[in-house]
């Protein structure tokens, strides 16, 4: 993953999608390191609602309103980048998903599901 | 077999065309000001086919519906304005539409309105649980064809064709420019409400659409639009030859059904109510998925009917949720035919927010590669975008200053 990526357009608030193929959240923010050395390298992508607090006003409402923790995925999780971001491991692996996984039980006891 | 498909994808699309909003705003414009708005519903009408078309092939491509777009390229804080924005308008769409089902009901049963407002909700939560994403749109889709009876109607009524071919040339009215530019703004949105788009992109990405079926896209866009803009034709002449000269303005959906029943008596009528029933429902679950998947995208959930429920979780509590809020709104007593008009006048504000994202997205070759828009697609995209921004900044003061075109 040598190629330029515009990070505030190719890669935050893109969707992540598991080794699965299972959507399991946006990238809220990023850990950038290397700012003062002139090497800027993102280390890491953050998901979850107190990210959102960097996120301007409307972020900040949001972020006070939302509860659920920050889940870090490292640089290294990352299989490939396209229009979505895409992880070398399950969405459980990494901890990310979980609204969802918490959610089913409200829906998996209804005929059908 | 490729054309048969093709061909009931649109049948379906010209079928789902028509919602209240169509219904509400061509009616009232047909009577108010006869056939001379007409050439609004082609402006209205071009524009859902050049961002849908958009929109589809965006979605065909790179795979990401309007909602991620959205989010991707206007910010996190811009994107839950959009977001919020969109939702309520799309839940007091909802809402309308179901009122409107309501309302068709109850004339063809004689049952109370508020008992038939809590069927119709039960059937449509039973009809999303139980009913693949392409039956959903093509039950709702060919029942709704029933409203070609307007069609058949309009010119059996013998309209003064001269007339409403003077219709289609743009033109201001002098005698009251206001009211007749609120009626233009209605009309616009009417055709061109947003959930179409959130509704249209999604279900290209439900349906699994490759670069292969572009071909598809561009036919359901192209065709099955400019047929279903004819049933917007044929409601505003219907209201135009009957109701102008009396000076009726259609408050009802019973109103509108009289359309059907002068030329074709009783079955017209039962028609008619048929057409609108399904046309309506059909456009209650779009919005009700446009809810469900806006909120999915902007947080990145796991959404789709193509997922099952328990794969979905969120995504299936959202809607049924929305459902839920729907029939509290409607169960009030609000009249739909005023919350239809309160809907789209809104929606209209919320339009450059969901048509600029789309916009910048299809010329983006990272999304897109060699698919971005042609000249043809950006010269219509940059001229319907301008229309849009004229739109949703005059949309609220024409809706105040002519007491929602009342005068």
């Amino acid at each position: 993953m040598s190629e330029e990526l515009d990070l505030g357009l190719g890669l935050l608030d893109h969707q992540l999608v598991d080794c699965d193929g299972r959507r399991c959240g946006n990238v809220d923010d990023l850990e950038l390191e290397g700012l003062r050395e002139g090497a800027l390298r993102v280390t890491a992508i953050l998901v979850g609602p107190p990210v959102w607090r960097g996120r301007g006003w409307f972020g900040r409402i949001a972020s006070a309103l939302a509860t659920g923790p920050t889940v870090r995925v490292p640089w290294e999780e990352v299989e490939k980048i396209d229009s979505a971001v895409h992880l070398k491991k399950t969405a459980r692996e990494l901890r990310l998903g979980r609204g969802d996984d918490k959610a089913r039980r409200f829906v998996d006891w209804i005929p059908g599901s | 077999m490729k054309i048969f498909q093709i061909a009931l994808g649109i049948l379906a699309a010209i079928g789902g065309f028509v919602d209240i909003g169509d219904l509400v705003f061509n009616m009232q414009a047909g009577a108010k000001f006869q056939y001379s708005l007409l050439w609004v519903v082609v402006v209205g009408v071009v524009g859902i086919i050049v961002y849908s078309e958009m929109c589809g092939r965006v979605a065909a491509v790179s795979k990401r519906p309007v909602f991620d777009a959205i989010r991707e390229r206007m910010g996190f804080g811009v994107g839950l304005g959009a977001l919020v924005s969109s939702q309520i308008v799309n839940l007091m769409t909802l809402a309308a539409e179901v009122g409107g089902m309501a309302l068709a009901l109850e004339l063809l049963s004689g049952l109370p309105y508020r008992a038939l407002i809590v069927v119709g909700i039960v059937v449509l939560a039973i009809v999303i649980w139980v009913a693949p994403f392409d039956w959903i749109e093509r039950i709702f889709g060919y029942c709704g064809l029933a409203l070609l009876v307007f069609a058949v109607g309009a010119i059996k009524l013998h309209p003064d064709w001269s007339h409403v071919a003077h219709g289609f040339v743009p033109n201001v009215s002098s005698s009251e420019p206001l009211i007749y530019a609120y009626f233009a703004v209605g009309l616009l949105g009417a055709a061109m409400t947003p959930y179409e788009v959130y509704f249209y992109s999604s279900g290209a990405i439900e349906e699994g659409w490759t670069p292969k079926d572009l071909g598809l896209n561009k036919a359901n866009a192209m065709i099955g639009y400019a047929l279903g803009g004819f049933l917007s034709f044929a409601l505003m002449i219907t209201a135009g030859v009957l109701f102008f000269p009396q000076g009726i303005e259609p408050e009802l959906i019973g109103t509108v059904g009289l359309g059907a029943q002068v030329p074709f008596g009783a079955i017209g009528l039962v028609l008619a109510l048929v057409g609108i029933l399904f046309a309506v429902g059909g456009a209650a679950i779009d919005t009700c998925f446009s809810g469900a998947y806006n909120l999915a995208q902007f947080f990145g959930w796991e959404w789709g009917k193509h997922r099952r429920p328990r794969d979905a979780p969120r995504f299936t509590i959202a809607w049924a949720v929305l459902l839920l809020l729907a029939l509290l709104v409607i169960m009030t007593g609000i009249d739909p035919v005023m919350l239809t008009e309160y809907a789209v006048i809104f929606s209209v504000v919320a339009l450059p927010l969901t048509y600029i994202p789309i916009l910048l997205v299809a010329n983006d070759t990272a999304y897109m590669g060699r698919y971005t828009n042609g000249r043809v697609a950006n010269a219509f995209g940059l001229v319907y975008l301008v229309i849009i921004m004229l739109v949703a900044v005059s949309a609220i003061p024409l809706m105040i200053i002519t007491h929602q075109g009342q005068g």
